[in-house]
């Protein structure tokens, strides 16, 4: 084969190479930190689809500034957060963002309603949800 | 019978024949023996994206050289575009991992943001 060719057929093979980069991770190729940030999701991470992968894997930035209480609070909800669909997704950080919109005082009186929730379903066996801070 | 007094009689015929030919076939011949050049340079020179060639279907023209040149670029152009688009479209997920982690890490359980 002569030199062009093989550089035309080098820079094909590159170009139809690059979106493999973004293609499924397995557990195993994952670097120790991701593995830590995404460890409860250890289980059923073979099998998310990529696109879901790529997402979560832009969590492992902000979890290494996370305070160890936070770390396990994110675990925690992390499997439930993971198996909800893209649409419930949108919906709950325009949620998220319209609660944060809601002057400090009422936020407070919503909080105080979630926590008597939790503690009663804490009262009836169910594990209670502890404040973070 | 010795072949190379054959070859050189041929020659000699071929050569004694040629002496005698009128111009205008003179000139045919001449102009016949460019175009077999031209075509043997054109395939011995540059057979380079032969298999572009293949699949344009065109033989060793003497445009030959500008259509591998065509379909190289058109498959290059392909493959960028391809590969432009699948990666375009995998990056296309709007980061949004910071509120994700504030829902994540907040007091408030999620479903209270789930319908």
């Amino acid at each position: 084969m002569r030199t062009p060719h093989r550089l035309l057929a080098l820079i094909i093979v590159t170009l139809l190479y690059l979106p493999a980069l973004l293609a499924a991770k397995p557990w195993t190729e994952l670097t120790p930190l991701q593995q830590e940030a995404l460890a409860p999701l250890v289980k059923n991470w073979d099998s998310l689809p990529e696109k879901r992968q790529q997402h979560l894997l832009k969590y492992v930035k902000h979890y290494q500034d996370l305070p160890p209480a936070k770390r396990k609070r994110m675990h925690d909800q992390l499997v439930a957060w993971s198996g909800l669909t893209p649409e419930q997704h949108r919906r709950a950080r325009e949620k998220y963002k319209a609660f944060n919109q809601v002057p400090p005082e009422k936020r407070e009186q919503v909080r105080q309603m979630v926590r008597e929730r939790e503690a009663n379903k804490a009262a009836s066996g169910v594990a209670p949800i502890t404040p973070v801070r | 019978m010795n072949h190379e007094l054959d070859t050189k009689q041929i020659r000699q015929h071929l050569n004694r024949s040629a002496a005698q030919l009128d111009q205008p076939t003179v000139e045919k011949l001449r102009e016949a023996r460019m175009q077999a050049l031209s075509r043997h340079h054109a395939r011995s020179t540059a057979p380079a994206f032969a298999w572009a060639s293949a699949l344009a279907g065109s033989g060793h023209t003497a445009g030959s050289h500008r259509s591998h040149y065509h379909w190289a670029a058109i498959i290059l152009f392909a493959a960028c575009l391809f590969s432009g688009i699948t990666y375009w479209q995998g990056t296309q997920d709007n980061d949004d991992s910071d509120v994700d982690i504030a829902i994540l890490t907040d007091e408030m359980p999620i479903d209270v943001y789930v319908d």
